[in-house]
């Protein structure tokens, strides 16, 4: 969708290799993202392609490798960490809610912490972010009160509070009861149309397959298949990828 | 109990009005009130006063070196955990009746010269010290209640450490560790009384007086029990009805 005129590089991981004592996570793994792009990161459990996501803003520290995010090399430093955080927005599959505000205040809270945006101006933004996930009457309410689907739309909208140039999504609807995965594909099918740089670990393959630029198989710590959804979806290339595809498959 | 839940700001501003009414009230009823008790009001509703005052300024003060104590012992500095470890033992091992009388004696030989504490100080300090320690265990145990999603969740938004402290943990902390504070400060009320040991006109030591001038430790007591009584209940809907407000947006 987004590969016209040289696309600029947004994320870069280099040899990234992540260990939890003696299983290793990650295994030397390098991959570039652009800007504009829609990334499925699809994978077994376990093959680290959640660890991956979660190295790309620090949540998890790599043990060897380079991660680069907008041209700032991701370290301990707290500046440079700060930066980042405020351009990679996070999704997660617990939508992680803070259950003692309002949705509003969910939403408004980094803006005005953050950014040092007025209060006003930032729960009129945060307003608007509900409106477009479809949430606004539910703005002065409190996370329980919410179902699952609504939460997570939540969590997409407070995540765009911040404005980030990439938003990573863990596992969006996994934790999610049946009828209410789609209103949030829904929310994310229109932001993938947005421009916006996405990188969503999955198990929705018709998901992967409809939005996604890009298709990359994790397999043990790995990249195995990087390649376009049609590829992946119709001839894989290795033997895990494709016992992976008939396994997710045979519940269709 | 119940109204309390629906009402909590009612309550609370209820449960102060209702102690200060108390405080200047009654000094009216107990003066109508026949010897032994009506001669003595004025002392009873000073022994009142000082138990209160050491009541409030221990408690508050034991609320801060608790969350001080109790983020202490979750540091990643080891000294500081250990320090914080072994002011807890101490406290909680020795009689609150030893570390009243310490403070009273011993503290004038450590103190560097022109330093002098009052008698109330001396209790004060003993009682905020003796409250911290038991409120560090319940801050503590509130800490580690918070899920670390919540956390999680504030660093991807980019939150600093400290921002997130104050905006999302320890909210969300004293959800969990108010009932435990509520009873710790409940405990004070009355361990308030252990000061008479070291000559300060509260509320215990009011009575013994006054019986020991009249000889009539029925009345006297039973006035001293009702008193308490009336300020226990005042302190447990105050904070019964904090907890209320806090619970918002709580699973029941």
């Amino acid at each position: 969708m987004n590969t016209e005129d040289a696309p600029r590089i947004i994320i870069e991981a280099r040899r990234v290799s992540k260990s939890f004592g003696s299983f290793q996570a990650l295994r030397d793994v390098s991959a570039t993202f652009f800007e504009g792009q829609v990334t499925a990161i699809v994978g077994p459990s376990g093959s680290g392609k959640s660890t991956f996501l979660r190295t790309l803003n620090r949540l998890e520290a790599q043990d060897a490798g380079e991660i680069i995010v907008d041209g700032i090399v991701l370290n301990d430093d707290l500046k440079h960490l700060d930066a980042i955080r405020r351009e990679v927005g996070m999704v997660f599959q617990s939508f992680n809610l803070f259950s003692h505000l309002t949705i509003l205040r969910n939403v408004a809270l980094a803006p005005i912490r953050v950014r040092k945006m007025p209060r006003s101006a930032a729960e009129s933004k945060a307003l608007q972010l509900l409106e477009r996930v479809g949430l606004k009457s539910q703005a002065a309410k409190y996370p329980v009160q919410l179902s699952g689907g609504q939460q997570q739309r939540v969590a997409i909208a407070r995540a765009l509070a911040m404005d980030p140039k990439v938003l990573l999504f863990d596992e969006p609807t996994s934790a999610l009861d049946p009828e209410m995965v789609n209103e949030v594909l829904a929310v994310m099918r229109e932001l993938a149309h947005s421009g916006i740089t996405m990188l969503v670990v999955t198990h929705e393959m018709g998901f992967a397959r409809e939005v996604a630029d890009r298709v990359i198989f994790f397999d043990e710590g790995v990249i195995l298949e990087d390649t376009s959804p049609a590829r992946f979806f119709s001839n894989p290339e290795h033997e895990r990828a494709k016992a992976f595809l008939s396994q997710v498959r045979h519940g269709y | 109990m119940d109204w309390t839940r629906k009402h909590p700001g009612w309550a609370m501003a209820g449960a102060m009005v209702g102690l200060l009414v108390f405080l200047w009230g009654m000094a009216v009823p107990l003066a109508a009130a026949p010897a032994p008790i009506g001669p003595a009001a004025q002392q009873f509703v000073d022994g009142a006063r000082i138990t209160v005052e050491l009541t409030l300024i221990s408690g508050s003060a034991g609320v801060l070196i608790g969350v001080l104590a109790g983020l202490g012992k979750l540091s990643h500095f080891w000294p500081l955990r250990r320090f914080c470890d072994g002011y807890v033992w101490l406290i909680r091992g020795t009689p609150l009746l030893l570390q009243i009388l310490f403070v009273w004696l011993a503290f004038p030989e450590i103190l560097p010269e022109g330093i002098e504490l009052s008698d109330f100080a001396c209790a004060a300090i003993a009682l905020s010290l003796n409250v911290g320690a038991y409120n560090t265990e319940c801050v503590r145990a509130g800490i580690l209640a918070v899920p670390h999603g919540q956390i999680e969740a504030a660093r991807a938004l980019g939150l600093t450490p400290l921002q997130t402290f104050l905006g999302v943990i320890l909210p969300q902390s004293m959800r969990v560790a108010l009932p435990a504070l509520a009873n710790n400060l409940a405990s004070l009320v009355k361990d308030s009384s252990l000061a008479y040991a070291i000559s300060v006109v509260e509320l215990t030591m009011v009575g013994y007086r006054v019986q020991a001038e009249s000889y009539q430790p029925i009345p006297v007591f039973i006035t001293i029990a009702v008193i308490y009584l009336i300020l226990t209940t005042a302190f447990t809907t105050l904070t019964a009805a904090l907890e209320a407000q806090l619970d918002v947006g709580q699973k029941r």
